[in-house]
């Protein structure tokens, strides 16, 4: 595990897919592993150009005319065309949406990860018949479809006048992202050696330093995981935020570039170049928390 | 839902239960009601509002509605098309799971050994897993497309004619699986390597020495080891799959006719462009019940599961 | 520690309870001086429409200092967005109709027909907009006459004559040409929509004699036309008319085929072919009558389109109305309906039509040609646009063996909706 974070972080250079693993293995039999080792190499060339193309497709239309009908392969044939980046700008709105994307992020995912430390923990370590119960219950909970719920939320948001404002989101969205934390969490938790924390209560820790001095520290490498997976889902989501937010002052990102394909009209250029401009800031921080992001899955991975 | 649980957690009491013995009992409980409370005003109260239109017979949107009791449940245990949709859900669902889980563990073994480039790779392939699915499933509809697609452009170029890819219901609804899972392929391969990562290295040097092949480490230590994290990717990738709607959406529409929709499209087709609300409602309360039972069972097999291995 | 606890607990939900309180106290908000209207126009953030409407709109503000008006553009999902609203009670102050002023929206619509411009009324849009009481419910920007769009570089290279087509038997030969050479001549959508719905409701509306329609006007429906409709619509899907891709396909995908020459007819609104000119401006695009198929001579299909109401509910009324007074000025409307594409909706404005002004010339000015309104929303209840969505649809990918459930499933909904809208 620790090599893995020793490791440097590369960043993902498009188009020149990793070399594959030659040699390095050290064994007797050299030609059957080489061969395999080939295979390996092979097969991870192909899913990393798999998992390419689509990004690769947004970018050669983003950078054309609508007027321009060459194929998805091809850049354009004369110059770049940056009118889209332009469109998305000016008319789309799009760095506003990013900055509202930020905002309701940000305040969501933060209490999203409070919110479902705190209440993971009892969860995690007070394992009642209520308990379990309490956590199956949230886990059903992320089965509903958002349809369901839609139009009874709308009209209580309504009422509450929290339509077009960043905290009828903020708090849509932790709620609707919340048991996915609770869940990732509460297994962490049960995965962290009792005995850290039997020990401090020994001395005589009170469950407010408990939490607070022992157990919330030990968090850090699950809560870069939910961090990522939730602050993700926020980040893209359109199922509930393109109702609760139309007012382009507090739109979010996946609402504005919706904006592009209307009944009457649509837009893909100028919604391939918001799609590219609003994925670069959920790059950068997931390549910031990437480090951190497979220890926290060994939550889920270890007993 | 309460007799499952409760037999599951009277099993493990039986095994003997884990726990930390903490001093204020009961009211450490209280941690978790502002959760609660946050679930009850924005999740529980507008679900059970919504299961009030199910026993009406409201369009969606007039102020009018009329009571029909139980009329729109009995109607939808005669659909044809709602038995269809729920058997494409199970599909996606079941379908994207194995799959993820298939190409999700091979990618972490391939990427657990170091070289150079491994953690390229690793995010690269976890990539579109940070787009909206929306972004995504337009994407790989460009690529599809009949005339202008990518996709096509390659069979003509190598002298083949274009194919309507997304036109046959099995094509479309395997295709649909395909993308959704190469979406969020990333999600399983991370809960792997995070479980490889976990496995000592001392049990494979072992193996080797009494001469067990790759295959049989990987059968004999790996598989079994790997057993938790097969969990929570289960659980992660069942719960993506089942509540797949917006790769549906902009792939097919749930065409040819009805034949690929999900429940979640059906209802939301159903509710608006149908203006049939109180038949919508009914369709998310039966779809409710499906999952919780089918959440329930599974959740109580993995809970024996672990047991045995205890 | 029991207070700690309850302290970290009573902090948490105070969070959530203060993010709750300070913004219900923040939303009710200025009444008295300046006044701002929400205006849903269901266009794309970046449409000609409503880039012109926003000047156009701008120009009213300049005018009228204490009035803002918000321009909302919309996604996708605009129609599922305006149901939701309006069955919340957070109704915006004016909104884009898209045909369905009189069916879907008037009870929650302030009738206009005593405003100053109404006079200029276009009669073609009466059938549709108007009801029973002389009263309608929104400003029409266009008057949307449509016939079935076709590409006349591909029906020229396959040596047929659009003026040749007067019957179904004739668009029948020449679309077997267009297919012989290579070409899928119809272009249409079962995941857009709307594309599979107009293509019933086009052949419809030539399918019920008078006395028929006077029988579904008085609420019984009559099952032999639309067999024929599905029946003729079967018929093509045997001789593989569509275009291969017809269930994936987007509605940009249909303006595209016929901008790129790869499909010859579609049956839609004139937006259709605006849309095509901006993949190919040099598309010779141009529409002709649909074919009857009782017999009768060829008709258009005319309708509300682009349409402005003004809610019941909006506190700012007198301003909505002067706010539509101001775009139906015929200098404002007239940019107006030219940016729509489309014959407008008042009388005293001049149509500008671009590239569809040659067909206009030939085919609706000389005023032979009848024009008659969209059949389901002038004969059918609320609600069975999409029956007829769903039927047509099952036909294309089902063929003839559809065509008898879905006629029982209009007849069932006619009924069942019939009933449920009186």
């Amino acid at each position: 595990m620790t090599q893995a974070l020793k490791e440097d972080l590369v960043p993902p250079r498009i188009g020149a897919p990793a070399p594959p693993a030659t040699n390095k293995v050290p064994g007797a039999h050299a030609t059957g592993k080489r061969v395999g080792a080939i295979a390996i190499g092979a097969g991870l060339i192909v899913v990393i150009l798999v998992q390419l193309l689509p990004f690769y497709v947004a970018l050669t239309t983003a950078l054309k005319a609508k007027a321009d009908l060459s194929s998805q392969w091809l850049f354009p044939m004369v110059g770049l065309y940056w009118g889209n980046f332009v469109t998305a700008i000016s008319d789309g709105n799009i760095l506003q949406a990013i900055g509202n994307s930020a905002i309701v992020t940000l305040f969501s995912t933060a209490l999203v990860c409070a919110l479902g430390a705190l209440a993971a923990y009892p969860l995690a370590r007070r394992q009642t018949t209520l308990n379990r119960a309490v956590l199956l219950l949230i886990i059903g909970l992320i089965m509903i479809p958002p349809l369901s719920i839609l139009v009874p939320l709308y009209s209580m948001l309504n009422q509450l006048h929290a339509i077009n404002s960043y905290w009828g989101i903020i708090l849509v969205m932790t709620t609707a992202q919340l048991p996915l934390s609770i869940f990732l969490y509460s297994s962490f938790m049960r995965s962290l050696p009792v005995a850290v924390e039997e020990a401090a209560v020994m001395d005589g820790a009170n469950l407010f330093q408990l939490l607070f001095w022992v157990v919330f520290p030990m968090l850090k490498p699950v809560t870069a995981t939910v961090i990522i997976l939730t602050g993700v889902a926020i980040w893209n989501d359109f199922a509930l935020s393109v109702y609760v937010l139309t007012d382009p002052a507090v739109k979010t990102i996946a609402p504005a570039i919706g904006a592009f394909f209307a009944t009457q009209s649509s837009n893909l250029g100028a919604a391939a170049a918001a799609s590219i401009m609003g994925f670069v800031p959920v790059l950068i921080a997931y390549l910031f928390l990437q480090r951190y992001f497979i220890r926290g899955m060994v939550a889920g991975a270890e007993k | 839902m309460t007799q499952a649980t409760a037999l599951a957690s009277l099993s493990r009491r039986k095994s003997g239960k884990t726990g930390l013995r903490l001093r204020g009992g009961w009211r450490i409980n209280l941690l978790y009601v502002p959760a609660l409370l946050l679930f009850a005003v924005f999740t529980v109260y507008p679900l059970v509002s919504g299961i009030g239109f199910s026993f009406t017979d409201w369009d969606g949107y007039s102020p009018g509605r009329a009571f029909v009791a139980l009329q729109n449940y009995l109607r939808l245990f005669q659909d044809a098309t709602f038995r269809l949709v729920l058997l494409n859900t199970f599909i996606y669902g079941i379908g994207s799971t194995i799959l993820q889980q298939v190409l999700g563990l091979a990618l972490a073994v391939a990427l657990d050994r170091p070289f150079r480039g491994r953690s390229a790779a690793r995010a690269i392939i976890y990539l579109p897993v940070l787009v909206s699915p929306v972004i995504m499933g337009t994407m790989y509809y460009l690529l599809f497309q009949y005339n202008q697609g990518a996709l096509n452009d390659l069979v003509v170029l190598f002298g083949g004619h274009r194919v309507a890819w997304l036109s046959d219901q099995a094509t479309a609804v395997v295709i649909i699986v395909v993308v959704n899972s190469l979406q969020f392929v990333g999600i399983s391969m991370i809960i792997y390597l995070a479980g490889l990562q976990s496995i000592p290295t001392t049990y494979y040097e072992a193996a080797m020495l009494d001469g067990a092949g790759a295959w049989q480490r990987f059968t004999g230590i790996t598989i079994p080891l790997l057993q938790p994290a097969f969990a929570t990717s289960i659980v992660l990738n069942l719960i993506g799959g089942l509540k797949l709607f917006d790769m549906i959406k902009v792939m097919t529409g749930g065409g040819p006719g009805y034949t690929t929709n999900s429940v979640s499209t059906l209802i939301g087709v159903t509710y608006f462009a149908n203006q049939s609300a109180g038949y919508a409602s009914a369709m998310g309360v039966v779809l409710f019940i499906i999952i919780a039972i089918f959440t329930l069972s599974l959740n109580a097999l993995m809970n024996r599961r672990r047991l045995e291995q205890q | 520690m029991k207070s700690r606890l309850v302290l970290t607990v009573a902090g948490a939900t105070a969070l959530v309870l203060a993010l709750v309180g300070c913004g219900a106290s923040g939303g009710s908000g200025a009444k008295a001086g300046p006044v701002k209207l929400e205006f849903q126009t269901g266009q794309a953030v970046d449409s000609a429409f409503l880039k012109t409407l926003t000047t156009v709109t701008k120009k009213y503000e300049a005018a009228h200092p204490n009035v803002t008006i918000d321009l909302m553009p919309a996604t996708q999902t605009y129609e599922a967005d305006m149901k939701v609203r309006l069955a919340s009670g957070n109704v915006p102050d004016m909104w884009w109709t898209h045909g369905w002023s009189l069916l879907r929206y008037s009870k929650f619509l302030v009738p206009l027909q005593n405003e100053a411009w109404a006079k200029n009324f276009n009669p073609a849009l009466a059938p549709a907009m108007k009801n029973s009481s002389g009263q309608f419910f929104a400003f029409p920007v266009d008057t949307d006459v449509a016939g079935i769009i076709y590409n006349k570089d591909v029906l020229a290279a396959a040596g047929v004559k659009a003026s040749d087509i007067k019957t179904w038997d004739d668009f029948g030969r020449a679309a077997a040409k267009i297919k012989a050479a290579g070409i899928a001549p119809i272009s249409s959508s079962g995941k857009a929509q709307g594309p599979a719905g107009n293509l019933a409701d086009w052949i419809a509306a030539g399918a019920y004699s008078k006395s028929q329609l006077a029988t579904l006007k008085k609420g019984t429906w009559v099952d032999a036309p639309y067999t024929h409709v599905l029946d003729l619509i079967a018929t093509w899907q045997k001789q593989g008319l569509f275009n291969p891709d017809y269930v994936s396909a987007a509605a940009d995908d249909i303006s595209r085929a016929l901008a790129t020459g790869k499909a010859a007819f579609a049956f839609g609104q004139n937006t259709t072919a605006n849309d095509a000119l901006q993949y190919n401006p040099k598309a010779n695009l141009g529409y002709f009558p649909v074919p009857s198929l009782t017999g009768g001579s060829p008709y258009l299909i005319g309708g509300e389109m682009n349409a402005f109401g003004i809610s019941k509910t909006s506190k700012n009324v007198p301003v909505a109305k002067s706010y539509i007074g101001f775009l139906a000025q015929p200098a404002n409307a007239t940019v107006l309906a030219k940016a729509a594409g489309s014959i407008p909706g008042l009388t005293n404005v001049k149509p500008d039509l671009g590239v569809l002004q040659s067909s206009y010339d030939s085919v609706v000015k000389p005023g032979k040609v009848p024009l008659v309104p969209y059949f389901d929303r002038v004969y059918l209840p609320n609600g069975m646009w999409n029956t007829m969505v769903t039927t047509a649809d099952a036909v294309v990918t089902g063929g003839s063996s559809k065509v008898s459930s879905g006629v029982a499933s209009m007849a069932s909904d006619f009924a069942t909706l019939s009933k449920q809208s009186q």
